[in-house]
């Protein structure tokens, strides 16, 4: 019983419906949006909305059964690698002298066995003798290929598996000349952040370098997209921008002077009562002829023509009043500046074991290679007789098929002599 | 001169297509040769085509939808030229042809102004990730071509041969896609973690391209196992060729995502 589900587990048969039902789940992932709160599918999928979240198809690609049937394709690899690895090394070593027992399967005349024996000569096959049967073989390498497959594709579930799930990956923001400080330690200085626009499309780059805890230093690397900087276990990302507002703040009496990065609604005081509290920054605004304001809300790129909302609290009085970058406002003594918006990059940093990146390319490496064994480099055996040949290998149909379409002329002529 | 350069092979195409149904249809195997000959003359513009964009815009124009099919469909012409002068299967030129002649119509449809390359797109692995996808979906649009090909001549008697040969063009062409394939998600996987910090989001077009992978997978397990037989084989080429379409554009037009510049 045990040796039939372990057959059974190792079997193609169950590889394929595993594969199958992996194609279902991704082609139901792929139509139904997924990670969104039950509300949006309750709005999309009205009357569909309960079997939908009950069978998890909200979050196929994390379902208790998607992952279940990742497993036993791993499973299955890992069973059915393990058993065929002795067979494919012991086949591939004895493939030839089998070979020679092999009886003959098409009948040639001593012409016809000439032409064959030129053409497997100029393709380069390996002549093997023995004392019935001359034996030429082709691409023994290409044994190994399906088993190369199998064991990457394995690894690369696993290392992938790793590879998503390992890294800690945390999204922080950072004002230019400011630095973050990671839980070990690690600095991530931005010294600078600016945004490019070629031809409307905006690229986004910051300068930065990292201090490990132990006093290494990464120097000054600009990252952006599709170049992070690797350093330290940490990969560095430019994800995302912001914009905040920057006001100066001078003290009439003391003549002390501080610069603040707006960012969110805040009030500036000295006793909490008088001072200026920030609303919003605006990237533009229209004005009419009556002096009323129109504010745009959303751009892309820079603040072309930025605007501060803020209200003046004066003795429990406030008042609305539109700033502009260069402006001054006076309130209980302070004066307020506000200056140009600052934009700061948004990073994303990621903390990873490097070995597990090199491990999963690694992966996919030997699956190209495994494939490319697999397909085009078909090990083929051609088992030459004094009346005829027979061809094996692992798919011997498809040699049968390319000897007779490559040889039509040359070899199937001198069959029907025979 | 873009234009000229552009619109010529399709005209081209579509004359070869309407010469070869009429060598076809009143077996003039000289009208049929008449046809090749366009075809090759439209693939020459078409490279010429694809060439002189590519200098124009300082970049392989591979970077959206209209560069794309352009690109598939001088793929599945260069792919159907070797085919032909590797294995004189003249009979496969009759369904690929129109292929050729719908895909770069499709192009046609799209807006054809070029632009620069969008900041995400520039790294070293837009030519390889997105050029093996070119041949790719050629491999198994041609494999679809051939099963095609196989269902209509497996109704007639005595060409046990020629099936045998169809089906074997079947799998080498699946098993390049499929190879090349490959390439595409690993290749487009190492990409994302540059780019995106993952290697795999389950972005619609990196699963369509899983689904793809998947059933031409269980297609050469099927052929391995011969427990099916050829036509149902065929028949499963055929059938495969629409999801690689919708992996193409199906993707891109009914389900946003990362890819959806493309």
């Amino acid at each position: 019983m045990q040796i039939k589900i372990l057959k059974f587990l190792r079997s193609m048969t169950f590889g394929m419906v595993l594969l199958g039902l992996i194609l279902i789940c991704s082609f139901a992932g792929s139509l139904i949006g997924q990670g969104n709160e039950p509300a949006w599918y309750v709005q999309t999928y009205p009357g569909w909305h309960g079997p939908l979240l009950a069978l998890g198809l909200d979050d196929v690609f994390h379902s208790w059964y998607f992952i279940c049937l990742t497993v036993l394709l791993c499973l299955n690899l890992t069973l059915c690698s393990l058993i065929r690895i002795r067979r494919v090394v012991n086949t591939a070593k004895n493939a030839v002298a089998h070979a020679a027992n092999r009886k003959t399967a098409v009948a040639l005349s001593p012409e016809g066995l000439t032409k064959l024996k030129t053409y497997l000569e100029v393709h380069h096959f390996r002549k093997t003798e023995f004392e019935t049967a001359v034996v030429y073989s082709k691409n023994g390498i290409g044994w190994y290929g399906s088993f190369l497959t199998h064991l990457a594709i394995l690894l690369t579930v696993l290392f992938g598996a790793a590879a998503l799930y390992l890294p800690t990956v945390t999204d922080q923001t950072c004002m230019p000349g400011e630095a973050l400080t990671m839980g070990d330690g690690t600095v991530i200085a931005v010294d600078s952040f600016h945004i490019e626009d070629g031809a409307g499309n905006l690229d986004y780059a910051s300068k930065i370098h990292v201090t490990l805890p132990d006093g290494r230093d990464s120097g000054v690397q600009e990252i952006r997209v599709n170049h992070p900087l690797a350093f330290g276990g940490y990969k560095i990302y430019q994800q995302t921008y912001g914009t905040a507002g920057a006001v100066t703040v001078r003290n009439g009496e003391t003549g002390g002077e501080d610069r603040f990065l707006l960012t969110e609604m805040c009030f500036l005081s000295l006793d909490s009562v008088n001072g200026v509290w920030f609303e919003a920054l605006y990237p533009g605004y229209l004005r009419d002829e009556a002096g009323n304001f129109t504010l745009i809300t959303q751009t892309s790129g820079k603040y072309n023509n930025p605007v501060y909302q803020i209200l003046l609290a004066s003795d429990g009085v406030y008042t609305p009043v539109m700033a502009f970058p260069g402006e001054t406002v006076s309130v209980a003594g302070l004066d307020f500046t506000f200056e140009n918006p600052v934009e700061y990059p948004g990073l994303r940093i990621k903390k990873t074991p490097s070995v597990v990146n090199g491990l999963l390319c690694a992966a996919f490496c030997l699956m190209i290679v495994g494939l490319w064994f697999c397909f085009f480099q078909t090990p083929a055996i051609v088992t030459v007789r004094e009346d005829g040949y027979c061809v094996s290998g692992p798919k011997p149909q498809n040699m049968v098929i390319e000897l007779s379409a490559l040889l039509e002329t040359e070899i199937e002529k001198e069959e029907k002599k025979c | 001169m873009l234009n000229v350069l552009f619109f010529t092979p399709l005209v081209l195409f579509f004359a070869a297509v309407v010469l070869e149904f009429c060598g076809m249809l009143f077996r003039k195997d000289q009208v049929a040769r008449i046809a090749w000959w366009l075809f090759l003359a439209g693939s020459g513009c078409l490279s010429a085509y694809l060439v002189a964009r590519g200098i124009t815009a300082g970049r392989i124009p591979l970077s959206n939808q209209f560069e794309f099919a352009s690109a598939f469909a001088w793929g599945v012409a260069v792919m159907l030229i070797v085919l032909q002068r590797r294995t004189q299967a003249e009979w496969i030129r009759a369904v690929a042809m129109p292929m050729v002649f719908l895909i770069l119509s499709y192009a046609a449809l799209q807006p054809r102004e070029i632009t620069e390359l969008m900041p995400a797109l520039k790294s070293a692995w837009f030519g390889l990730h997105i050029g093996s996808a070119v041949f790719s979906y050629a491999s198994f649009v041609l494999a679809g071509c051939a099963g095609v090909r196989y269902l209509t001549l497996s109704r007639k008697a005595g060409v046990e041969n020629q099936l045998m040969q169809i089906d074997f063009l079947c799998y080498r062409l699946v098993a390049l896609g499929f190879l090349l394939l490959t390439v595409v998600i690993l290749s487009g996987a190492i990409w994302a973690e540059q780019a995106w910090s993952a290697f795999w989001t389950w972005d619609p077009k990196e699963t369509w391209a899983l689904i793809t992978w998947i059933l031409y997978a269980i297609y050469l397990h099927l052929r391995l196992r011969r427990k099916l037989s050829s036509k149902v084989m065929a028949w499963i080429v055929v059938i495969a060729v629409p999801v690689v379409l919708f992996t193409f554009v199906g993707v891109n037009t009914l389900l946003p995502g990362l890819h959806s510049y493309g």
